[in-house]
């Protein structure tokens, strides 16, 4: 019995390490839970059609058709409706970081009249169930005769979005005044704030704007193929429906595609988050 | 943050390079001086659309005044669009769309009135039933283009180890239920084989009811039928299969089948199955030389009819449509002896064109062509059952109501009665 | 250090740890609650011309149609040809002859109740354990958000099979503890918690907010917080938890708004989205689609939008009001 020595689960690094395999072991387990879902997609899309007809449905597949992925790649001119996915998930991510994060600097931190009011219209806008501004909104794209063009896909990213705003204005609004009084007694304007440190300072909320945005447009299938006439400029959601038939789906098309479909999302992401970790500390950014 | 817009950049155009540089294989486009049409469809898979695609193109090289533009729209949103484009003045020239609701589409003025274009020889090309539903009043709103039946499938092979004879499918419901009981096969507590289950497949309790009332709807000349003595007792019959099974049992297999992936009949899990002719089509490509008989659905007894039901699609042109007299033309051709063939033997589906039909008889050989003989014939006892103006909520409120009587919480008769008041409240 | 039992507790923290003078000036922001800025009509000006992108997006893009559906609740708008007033009556049949509008409601509103709270909770457990340093921490964040960047029938068809009542691995699973699982998808008392249950399984999106919320919280409070002997548990309730109310509130506000509007698991998940089994899939939304689009009475549909727009607005000015007991913005109010 040694009293002056810590015993091995008394030392800071044991207690460190043990925290670190705890929360791995969390972690791993959730993992499972979230992966084993998706497996049965990646499994579907590299059997044959005739495996996926069988039952018991197999866990692993018997022989892998990687050649799916190719086939079903060659199905349609998904290349071209991936390029014009891109550009309008592109536009799109641009428009609303930027706009976004403009209009909820205002709604943080410059005082202006009717601002309280303006505030709740921007919460009631997202209110009203899509369904039935679906044919108005319809109606006045035509008139503007952007039905056939990209245009109601990307423009109205750039006059905001009211969930982005709140966002970032949720955020904006955790950033001490002090930060601002300092550059505008050194004459800054509101623009130059915005930018030099509203911006850096909600790095990491930008960036989930990023993520959301692409995300969101990656994923759309209803402004697509309402507003586009022409296949030629159709995007990757339209092109999976293809393979829902009126009688039969062809299921390792339709999954080997969907996991491809996720793939530059998950790339995106996974190449975003770093900046969790290096993260924008607001206070040990302005104090430490 | 400059970091971040450089790293974003460098990304994005390796993004660019992955998906690759821009293939133009150029699509054929409408020459100069044409008339283009835009033709919505939702058959874009592999399977249907080089088939319409070839009767466009057929149709775009037999003539140069009109160009028709096929596009492929996905089901369901297909008719969403078509709406919110009908709203702005900008609708397609040529639309598909269900056979079951022209009536509905005509009174709120969605659809051209074709009659002026066209007369009854040319109506008189489709068959009776199918040609009824799209004239409304004194109006023709649309041409029948495909339609369906539904018919019984049977295992021979499981016919044979159950001591049934293959060649002698079940023709009424209580040998249905006999068949079914000799075709079960039991191990322990688990099924191994069920012979007949009446909800799977593509037949549902609504017709059943249909088919035990001597064929009737449930609304004939404006009067609701919902409650009939033959409809309650067809729902007792259909609830009783479910007893019979048993609650769990008939939920977690149809659970497995609802994954649309594996079908159990053609896996032998289900001896006998209610399914639409192009079921076929699946147990050809995947039944492995599957040995199966094909007849109408059982007759609910001695005197009656094997009463099956239909649907289909039908070629319109939305209202507002600039082009209706060559869209028109398109459609007369599409509708046609020979593309109705065409399309017929190519995807093993019925068409609405009786010679067409028969031409594509015809055609076929071998298996292909007896199943398509027989569903050829099963036409004669199908019916389409459109929905109402006045009541177009009726299989709305049936279903539910259908849901709580399977539970067994409601009383067939009881939940058909309140069925019927509902409906009834309900006029328009 | 103290540890403070009411909601205030990060003010107290922060305050503590600033230096003397800082702490003053601090108090002074607490006490008047917002901070002195110049204003005045150039500010407004400012105000108006960086809000003016939405400003004009609003007014040019999204009040038409707001106002045009609101007009159509007033009328028998069937999309394609008519448009005629008839007043309240949209509304007086939804309260007092579709039985199917209070049904609907119901579920929704069961929904939103166990959605929100799951999910936000879950989310922010997930964020948690996902910010921490970890080997392999990057790919642990990119598996938890894959759910969310999923959409399309492909999922929901995933799920009818996890849920599958004696193959699903749902069921599966539940048996090791021996829990024998219900029919889920084809029981009514259970169809919306395998709704609920999916949702869960997509907290992916919520985690990335929280994930990004935490990257504000100041490493020194957590520092100091351990030196004065602070556990896990006082560290999460009283420095983490208050940093992040700003974000709490956002995604209680906004996915209370979402919940509300489910529609495409139901739809896809109930057959041909009649909203069955026995109508417990019968969101708001999917009531409100059916009349629009299958029987084209826009009219009634638009009325049914509005009353949804009504209860959630005031379920919205509720919340607002009751963030200011419980949301802590370290910028002041903002105001």
């Amino acid at each position: 019995m040694t009293l002056a020595k810590a015993k091995w689960y008394e030392t800071k690094k044991f207690r460190v390490s043990f925290k670190a395999w705890i929360i791995t072991f969390f972690l791993l387990a959730g993992s499972l839970l979230v992966l084993l879902p998706l497996w049965w997609m990646v499994s579907t899309s590299l059997k044959s059609p005739q495996e996926i007809a069988q039952y018991p449905p197999t866990f692993f597949p018997r022989e892998f058709h990687f050649s799916n992925y190719l086939e079903a790649w060659q199905t349609a001119p998904f290349t071209r409706w991936a390029m014009n996915t891109l550009f309008i998930a592109t536009m799109g991510m641009i428009g609303s970081v930027l706009v976004n994060s403009l209009v909820a600097y205002s709604f943080a931190k410059i005082r202006f009249k009717g601002k309280n009011i303006l505030f709740i219209i921007i919460l009631a806008t997202m209110l009203i169930p899509g369904f039935v501004t679906l044919v108005p909104q319809y109606i006045l794209f035509s008139k503007l005769g952007w039905v056939n063009t990209y245009l109601p896909l990307i423009v109205p990213a750039f006059f905001g979005s009211a969930f982005f705003i709140f966002l970032l204005r949720q955020f904006m609004m955790t950033i001490p005044n002090e930060l601002m009084e300092a550059a505008i007694l050194d004459g800054a304007g509101h623009l130059q704030i915005w930018w030099h440190i509203m911006l850096p300072l909600t790095k990491p909320a930008l960036i989930a704007v990023a993520i959301f945005s692409f995300n969101g447009s990656w994923n759309d299938l209803l402004g697509p193929l309402l507003y586009l006439n022409d296949e030629r400029m159709y995007t990757l959601q339209i092109g999976l429906q293809t393979f829902r038939g009126t009688v039969q789906t062809q299921w390792h098309y339709l999954m080997a595609m969907s996991v491809t479909v996720l793939l530059p999302v998950i790339a995106l992401f996974f190449f975003f988050q770093r900046y969790f970790i290096e993260g924008a500390n607001i206070n040990s950014g302005t104090k430490g | 943050m400059k970091k971040i817009v450089k790293r974003s950049i460098v990304m994005l155009s390796a993004l660019l390079l992955v998906t690759g540089c821009g293939d133009d294989e150029d699509t054929p486009r409408a020459a100069e001086g044409q008339v283009e049409l835009d033709f919505w469809t939702f058959w874009g898979s592999e399977t249907r659309r080089p088939i319409i695609e070839k009767m466009i193109n057929d149709y775009n090289e037999s003539q140069d005044e009109v160009f028709v533009k096929h596009t492929f729209l996905p089901w369901g949103d297909i008719w969403t669009k078509n709406l919110a484009s009908i709203a702005a003045g900008n609708p397609a020239d040529i639309i598909v769309n269900d056979i079951n609701s022209v009536a509905q589409r005509a009174d709120n003025n969605q659809v051209t009135d074709l009659s002026t274009y066209i007369d009854d020889e040319f109506m008189d090309q489709f068959y009776p039933n199918l040609r009824e539903t799209v004239e409304v009043e004194d109006g023709t709103y649309a041409v029948p283009f495909n339609t369906d039946t539904r018919v019984l499938f049977y295992n021979k092979t499981a016919f044979e180890e159950a001591g049934l004879d293959p060649e002698q499918p079940p023709e009424t419901w209580e040998e249905l239920e006999e068949y079914a009981k000799q075709l079960d096969i039991k191990n322990g507590d688990r099924y191994e084989q069920i012979g007949f289950y009446p909800l799977w497949g593509s037949f549902g309790a609504d017709a059943w009811m249909t088919n035990a009332d001597d064929g009737r709807g449930f609304v004939e000349d404006g009067e609701v039928t919902v409650n009939t003595e033959k409809k309650v007792e067809a729902m007792e019959w259909v609830a009783q299969w479910r007893e019979r099974y048993g609650g769990q049992t008939i939920d977690a297999l149809t659970a497995e089948f609802g994954s649309e992936q594996a079908n159990p009949f053609i896996n032998g899990q289900v001896a006998m199955w209610v399914d639409v002719g192009t079921f076929y089509t699946q147990i050809r490509d995947y039944g492995d030389g599957m040995d199966f008989g094909v007849a109408s659905i059982p007759a609910f007894d001695e005197s009656s009819d094997n009463w099956s039901t239909g649907g289909g699609f039908v070629v319109e042109i939305p209202a507002g449509s600039d082009h209706p007299e060559e869209a028109m033309d398109f459609i007369e051709y599409i509708t046609g002896e020979e593309a109705q063939k065409y399309w017929a033997t190519e995807n093993f589906d019925n068409v609405a064109n009786i010679a067409g039909s028969e031409a594509a008889l015809e055609e076929l050989e071998g298996q292909e062509q007896e199943v398509f003989s027989f569903l050829n014939d099963n036409l004669a006892v199908t019916r389409t059952y459109p929905l109402t103006i006045e009541y177009p909520e009726t299989v709305t409120k049936i279903n539910p109501i259908v849901d709580r009587i399977m539970l067994g919480e409601l009383e067939p008769g009881e939940g058909l009665d309140q069925a019927q008041k509902s409906i009834e409240q309900d006029k328009r | 250090m103290r540890v403070n039992q009411t909601g205030a507790a990060g003010k107290t923290i922060v305050n503590e740890m600033k230096s003397p003078e800082e702490k003053d000036h601090d108090l002074s922001v607490v006490k008047k609650g917002r901070k002195k800025m110049p204003r005045g009509k150039k500010e407004n000006l400012i105000g108006y011309l960086f809000i003016s992108p939405w400003l004009i997006g609003f007014l040019g893009l999204t009040l038409g149609p707001m106002l045009f559906s609101l007009y159509a609740s007033f009328t028998n708008y069937n999309i394609t040809s008519r448009m005629d007033f008839i007043g309240f009556s949209n509304y007086k049949r939804m309260f007092q002859f579709d039985d199917l509008f209070t049904v609907s409601l119901w579920n929704t509103i069961y929904y939103v109740a166990f959605t929100v709270p799951l999910t936000t909770v879950g989310a922010i457990l997930i964020a948690v354990l996902l910010n921490q340093k970890i080997k392999g921490m990057s790919i642990f964040r990119t598996v938890f958000y894959l759910p969310a960047v999923l959409s399309g029938v492909g999922v929901y068809f995933l799920w009818m099979q996890m849920l599958s009542p004696s193959t699903g691995l749902v069921n599966t699973i539940l048996a090791w503890f021996g829990i024998a699982g219900p029919a889920w998808l084809f029981d009514p008392e259970w169809t919306k918690p395998a709704l609920i249950l999916m949702k869960m399984w997509s907290v992916g999106g919520g985690m990335l907010l929280y994930l990004a919320s935490l990257q504000g919280v100041s490493k020194q409070m957590y520092e100091a917080a351990l030196l004065d002997g602070a556990n896990v548990f006082h560290r999460f309730f009283y420095i983490t938890l208050p940093m992040i109310t700003p974000i709490i509130f956002f995604d209680i506000v906004t996915s209370t708004i979402g919940s509300f509007q489910v529609f495409q698991e139901a739809y896809v998940m109930s057959q041909s989205g009649d909203g069955g089994p026995a109508n417990s899939l019968l969101f708001y939304n999917l009531h409100m689609w059916n009349n629009a689009f299958e029987l084209f009475d826009m009219g009634y549909a638009s009325a049914m939008a509005w009353v949804l727009f009504i209860i959630v607005l005031i379920l919205t000015v509720f919340h607002l009001y009751l963030s200011k007991k419980w949301v802590y913005y370290e910028g002041g109010d903002g105001r």
